[in-house]
Parts: structure tokens; sequence; C-alpha cells
């Protein structure tokens, strides 16, 4: 029997997420001691936390017949295939085929591991393309920085559709005047802009021309080794000292029609002021954020899959066009990385 | 539920009575524009709620209060 190939596009590239860049996943609390599955980047992953709570992933495929480790035993760093008790480190080698001592399985890599880090609530995944040693370094913006004078809560999410629907969604600050005119923050603005591109050095800014800290005037987009965007929102009065709300995002393919989608949400405040943030948006303004997120997921989940196939684009639609030729070029490249056999 | 949407991801309990006063009191009190410390207490001081421990707020009364509710 032979099975056919399907030919690889740039654009299925995009719809299962590039290579070589750090995902978020979840957050931190989905993951325990007992091992998780988690579809994610085209694959099925299995991740666990050791007795140090370092989480770890795999492929979650057993190497010897493909059976999901995710049903096995945790072995503290190692995994322990339910079906036949092979045992898999986290580094993707064979340590243990009890069924078969000495068979040449054993100390072969034949699994794919992924590195691994936990920053602001989420865990990290970086989507190598084989097993390496030592992933890039996680570069966040300053809003997201441990240490920074920042502080913000993780909003984790699941939305119907390709998650380049949201991608889509966040690169067009228009639609906060009319989608999100009943919310709490996003009452102003004119409901009319001219919009232009500000390259910077990790990405480019889409923004309003002449209209700042009014609406959603302004959307950044970065690679600084994943793939984020950033925009502020003006708080109204009531939401006290600290000035503009901040949201990073960054989404993450779950499968071609469901997208996992991840809201920092952040303001530059410290002592009374970020205690009494932290303590308001508990109690009451988390669910007002909520409200507005919503209306965003109802009409991307409303939208037809081929929707982007049928547009007719305008001005407001300039950074969406940018945004999407750099991720086809991006996936371009991998194509023929992949192409020439060294992706 | 076939997705992950979970509203509550932040708070770690339901609001409790008092709580959701004093957040009434203080989004008040920032819409009247008050977003200074000093102005803050003596905003709660006239409008109340009281804190839960102590007779009046203090400045030193709030912070530590606040600091308590925003990671309870």
């Amino acid at each position: 029997m032979t099975t056919q190939q399907p030919i690889l596009t740039a654009d299925a590239i995009l719809e299962r997420g590039l290579k070589n860049l750090w995902y978020p996943i979840c957050p931190s609390h989905m993951i325990g001691r007992e091992p998780v599955s988690l579809r994610r980047l085209g694959k099925k992953l299995v991740f666990w936390r050791d007795q140090d709570n370092k989480v770890h992933a795999l492929d979650d495929h057993c190497p010897h017949r493909g059976a999901p480790l995710s049903k096995g035993i945790v072995m503290g760093d190692r995994i322990a295939c339910g079906y036949h008790g092979v045992q898999v480190r986290c580094d993707g080698t064979v340590t243990r085929v009890p069924g078969s001592p000495g068979c040449k399985l054993e100390g072969s890599r034949p699994t794919q591991a992924y590195h691994i880090v936990e920053r602001n609530d989420a865990v990290w995944l970086y989507n190598a393309t084989e097993n390496i040693d030592t992933p890039p370094p996680l570069v966040l913006p300053a809003e997201l920085d441990a240490d920074g004078e920042f502080s913000s809560f993780l909003c984790y999410t699941e939305w119907k559709g390709d998650y380049r629907y949201v991608l889509d969604n966040v690169m067009d600050p228009m639609h906060g005047t009319y989608l999100h005119k009943q919310s709490h923050s996003m009452a102003e603005g004119d409901n009319t802009a001219a919009f232009r591109i500000r390259d910077t050095d990790r990405g480019f800014v889409f923004e309003k021309e002449g209209q700042r800290d009014v609406n959603f005037d302004w959307t950044e987009w970065a690679d600084t080794g994943t793939h984020w965007m950033r925009l502020e929102i003006p708080y109204p009065k009531t939401g006290g000292p600290g000035g503009n709300f901040v949201i990073v995002g960054s989404y993450t393919p779950i499968s071609p029609t469901l997208a996992a989608v991840f809201h920092w949400r952040c303001r530059k405040l410290d002592g009374w002021q970020r205690d009494t943030w932290r303590f308001l948006y508990r109690n009451r303004l988390e669910a007002r954020h909520w409200a507005v997120l919503e209306q965003d997921r109802v009409m991307l989940e409303d939208m037809e899959p081929d929707a982007n196939q049928n547009e007719h684009l305008y001005q407001h639609d300039m950074g969406i066009v940018r945004l999407r030729r750099h991720l086809k070029n991006l996936a371009k490249a991998e194509l023929e990385r992949m192409q020439q056999g060294k992706a | 539920m076939d997705r992950y949407l979970e509203p509550h991801q932040a708070r770690r309990h339901e609001p409790t009575q008092y709580e959701s006063l004093l957040g009434d009191a203080i989004e008040r009190a920032y819409a009247a524009g008050t977003h200074d410390l000093a102005g803050l207490v003596a905003y709660l001081n006239r409008t109340g709620p009281g804190p839960q421990e102590g007779e009046v707020w203090t400045e030193e009364v709030y912070k530590a209060q606040i600091a308590k509710l925003a990671e309870e």
C-alpha cells in the first residue's frame, strides 16, 4: 500500500503554524503531574510536570507503534507508554524497552521533544523542526517582563476557526469603533480614520493618523522569537490612574478549525495603584473585558471558513494585507528550506 | 463545552458583598477624577465602606488592605 503525500504549500504551512518559533500553548494551570494530551500546531503533543515542577513535552506518539504516550505513566523525566511500557525520556530518547531489552530502539532518539518555558502564567513551546539541544531565547515585550513596571493577567480562550482570523481581527483597529462601540472602554473616537504603517526594528505598527489614545488606535506586530501583537486602549476615568490599558496577544493554531487565543491584559502601575487595579480586575473589570472579547469571538466564529477568499478590502485593511504578505513570505521561506532538506 | 471559554480566570472566589461595595466606591471616586491616594482615602471615609480592619481608612490601612484584596 502506498500513501500519497499531500503537496505542501505555504498556505498549509501557515495553517499549522510556522516552525522555529515559540508559541504559547496553554495556561500553566492546565499542566500537572498527570500527562495531558493537547493538539497544537498540527500535532498531538503530551505534556507533564516532573517532580521539580518542570514541564516537558513530546509528540504524543509512542515510537514503538504510535500509541498515545499521554495514556502512559509519568516516571519523572520519562513517560512509560501504557501499551507496552516503552520508556521515552523528555529529550525524545527511548531509555528502556521492557519487553525486549537490548533491542535497537533502546538508546535511539526517535521521538520529537520540545523545549518548554513558563512565562506570564502560560506554557510556551519552541516549535523546532527536529530535536535540538538549545532553543533561542523567548523574548517578550516589556509589558510581560517579570520584573518590569507592568502588571498583567492572562486571558486564555479557544475560538472556532483558523487562528489567522484572530490575527486579522487584532490587526484591524477600526473594528473597535463599531463592534465594540457598546463597551466600557471603546465608545470614543471618530468613525472614520486614515491609517499608516510604520516599520519598527522587530515588525511594524499599523496606526491611525492624527488619533492616538482615543480608542483602539494602533496595533503593533512583532517577531522576537515568538510572534506577538500589542495594542492600547484608553481606560475610562473609572479605571483610575495608570494610563492606557495594554493588550499583548499571541495566537496558536489548535487545528484548522480551532485557535488558542492568548491575551495578556497589562497596566503600568505600582504600589497601591497596582493593587487597586488587580483588585478591581478580579472583582469586576475581568467580566467587562470578557464581554468585549466575546463580541470578537461571536463575530469571528460566524465567519465562513473561506470568508478571506472573497473580500473587498479598503484602506483600513492595509495592516492585514501587510501582515498576511509577511507571513506568506515566512511560509515560503520555510517551504524552500524544507525542499532543500534543511528545514 | 467543545472549547475553553472561562470568563473568570483571574479571581479565586466569588466576589464578597464587601469587595463589591468597596469596588463600587473606588470606581465612583475614580470616576469623579480622584486618582490620588489621599483623595481616595478621604472619599472612602466619607462614603464607606469602612475598612475591615480598623476604624477609619488611612493611607497605610488602605495600602495594606488593598494589597491583601488584590491577591485574594
